[in-house]
């Protein structure tokens, strides 16, 4: 605990230099862009002063230490917490997301990093959750035709779901996270956060999302914001990158010009410094 | 190849015709007995059926029809409670107040009435006081964020409290009934034979509808079983909470006015109402809801009841001393509860949804 305490402090002392802090960096074709956002929890400062921005039909890849602050970015854009201070735009419009319904219904939709599932509920019922299709006017599920859907959609990526009547507590890591990312990959959104896709995932299943997400970028349809931590997934599957160090982007290249070497030093480097800084406070 | 991670569909069974016929029968019938019995609400049917073939055997006056009407009361109005406090729990929230509720409602409709206001209105005004004091559970306890026990602990004393006030702790006539003769608001609301059973078997058949077909049902689930995953998905955790609350006192204050018109008086007694608290509580439980939430049922909670009332009526009728009442009420449910355990581990293991 003291240890990470130090450390953030070390990290504040070096970042506040600005040294790797990149400008708000803009282009023509920016379906969303996020100016000087910043978000506290109480003493702690998750996001201190965030720029980014996003193409149409690009896929963005986030990276960051654990705690650098990229959940809590994913959550703000998403609209599930409201930033302290900063704007984002959607489209060229000022965009304030007061809730994740209302980001949803323009067009922004997530996959959390805990996958938002409900263990107790049905395959079928959690790829519809807050989304439910109703039997016309009255007020019962259409169960039926959720579950044909959530079968095509489960299909169509081709993860092996065999029993969409089961809760999903019965399914396993990959299965789960197969089932978040398809419920938001087959939402009407064009904007997709995905936090982590691939954490709990084994090789194979992997490379399904893998797979899909190169497929929905070649369709061009939605642009992406991914949070990786494997650089080689980092490398295949996003255009560009950006990486959060102590709440500030601190990189943003195209993926064709970095490398896994460049991403590994960055990281190294930032170890090492958060190790000195650490010893002198504990020196002092 | 896709991938191969979860549980298999089980496999087709194939029965060959000749002597291998009556094996694959009983196989037959042992997985349809595995299957009711894995159901949440199987080992609870089981146990109260087990009860009712005992006291029938054992006791001549048990399987009578005017023993049935003596069970109504036993059962019926905690089926009711019992059935808003499986939402309540399934949201991972406890009511205590509704004992107080049941206690306080036929008094408001007796001051609305006596006030010069018409019997169904007055009702209804009732029915409504005793949402709001759903709706300010649901405040304290989704929006200021004191826990639903303690809440709803402290409305239970703040109900019971204004009742004593208002009712002069002295006990009333229930308007719209008399005593010599059956009025139709009495037949209707409670009075009649039937009245209260019927109320139960309407409420917990629209309430298991609500539960398993609509998405008040779902998301409270949701938010019972992963509440930060609901908000995340965009669920309104709050107003599900409110609104569940509002559920379960609506409920609670109906069943006070039935049990108050069947009664024909209204008595301002604390500690009755908190038996029927402890009672409704204990139909949900054993029924199959559990306390930590995301999980329950409506129909459980109506034959949790049954067995409840089962229990009480036989061991009267057996001529139990009233000491000993309930020493065996509390066994059974015990028993039952571990039974019921059992039984989900059970079905956990067998993979039967």
């Amino acid at each position: 605990m003291s240890h990470a305490c130090e450390r953030g402090r070390a990290l504040a002392e070096t970042g506040i230099n600005g040294e790797h802090v990149v400008a708000p960096a803009t282009a023509s074709d920016d379906v969303l862009r996020v100016e000087h956002v910043s978000k506290k929890f109480g003493p702690v400062t998750a996001l201190r002063d965030i720029n980014m921005h996003l193409r149409k039909g690009e896929v963005l890849g986030l990276l960051g230490d654990n705690g650098a602050g990229k959940s809590t970015l994913m959550k703000i854009i998403c609209g599930f917490q409201r930033p302290d201070e900063g704007q984002m735009f959607l489209r060229g419009e000022p965009y304030e997301p007061h809730s994740v319904d209302q980001a949803r219904k323009l067009g922004i939709d997530a996959v959390y990093q805990d996958l938002a599932l409900i263990d107790e509920l049905s395959v079928f019922h959690n790829m519809f959750l807050q989304r439910e299709k109703l039997k016309g006017p009255t007020p019962f599920l259409a169960n039926r035709v959720m579950r044909t859907e959530a079968r095509a959609a489960l299909d169509d990526i081709g993860v092996n779901v065999p029993r969409l009547n089961v809760p999903v507590a019965r399914l396993s890591g990959g299965q789960r996270q197969a089932i978040a990312v398809a419920r938001t990959v087959h939402s009407e959104a064009d904007i997709l956060l995905l936090d982590e896709p691939l954490a709990a995932m084994g090789a194979k299943e992997g490379a399904l999302i893998l797979d899909l997400i190169a497929r929905l970028k070649e369709e061009g349809r939605v642009s992406m914001i991914m949070v990786l931590h494997n650089y080689v997934h980092v490398l295949t599957a996003c255009d560009r990158v950006n990486l959060i160090q102590d709440g500030v982007i601190s990189l943003d290249k195209p993926t064709s010009e970095t490398s896994v070497e460049e991403l590994t030093e960055i990281v190294v480097e930032e170890y090492r410094r958060a190790r000195q800084a650490a010893r002198a406070a504990g020196g002092s | 190849m896709a991938v191969e991670t979860g549980s298999q569909p089980p496999p087709t069974e194939t029965s060959d015709k000749g002597p291998a016929t009556s094996r694959a029968l009983a196989s037959g019938a042992w997985t349809l007995l595995k299957r009711f019995l894995t159901l949440r609400e199987g080992s609870v049917i089981v146990i109260t059926l087990l009860t009712i073939i005992y006291f029938s055997i054992t006791l001549d006056k048990f399987a009578t029809s005017g023993n049935f009407k003596t069970l109504l009361p036993y059962f019926a109005p905690f089926a009711i409670l019992a059935a808003g406090e499986v939402f309540l729990m399934i949201n991972g929230e406890i009511d205590l107040s509704i004992g107080a509720v049941y206690l306080a409602s036929p008094f408001i409709f007796y001051e609305f009435h006596n006030g010069g206001i018409p019997l169904i209105a007055a009702l209804i005004l009732a029915l409504i006081a005793c949402m709001v004091i759903g709706l300010i559970n649901g405040l304290f306890t989704a929006v200021v964020g004191i826990n639903s026990f303690i809440t709803t602990l402290g409305m239970l004393f703040v109900i019971e409290g204004l009742t004593l006030i208002i009712s002069h702790a002295q006990p009333v006539d229930t308007p719209g009934t008399n005593v010599a003769k059956l009025t139709t608001f009495a037949s209707i609301f409670g009075g009649g034979t039937y009245s209260e059973l019927i109320w139960a078997l309407v409420i917990i058949t629209i309430l298991q509808i609500v539960l398993t077909l609509t998405r008040w049902g779902v998301y409270t689930v949701a938010v019972g079983g992963n509440r930060l995953g609901a908000a995340e998905a965009g669920i309104k955790v709050r107003l599900v909470i409110i609104r569940n609350f509002i559920l379960c006192a609506t409920l609670a204050g109906l069943v006070g006015v039935l049990e108050a018109v069947r009664t024909s008086s209204v008595q301002p007694d604390p500690s009755g109402a908190n038996e029927v608290l402890f009672d409704a509580i204990s139909a949900a439980v054993i029924g199959g809801t559990l306390l930590a939430g995301g999980s329950g049922t409506v129909v459980g909670a109506l034959i949790g009841a049954i067995f409840l009332g089962v229990l009480r009526d036989g061991l009267i009728i057996k001529g139990v001393n009233a000491d000993y009442l309930s020493f065996y009420l509390g066994l059974a449910i015990i028993i039952a509860m571990a039974a019921n355990t059992y039984v989900a581990r059970v079905r956990k293991g067998s993979g039967v949804g």
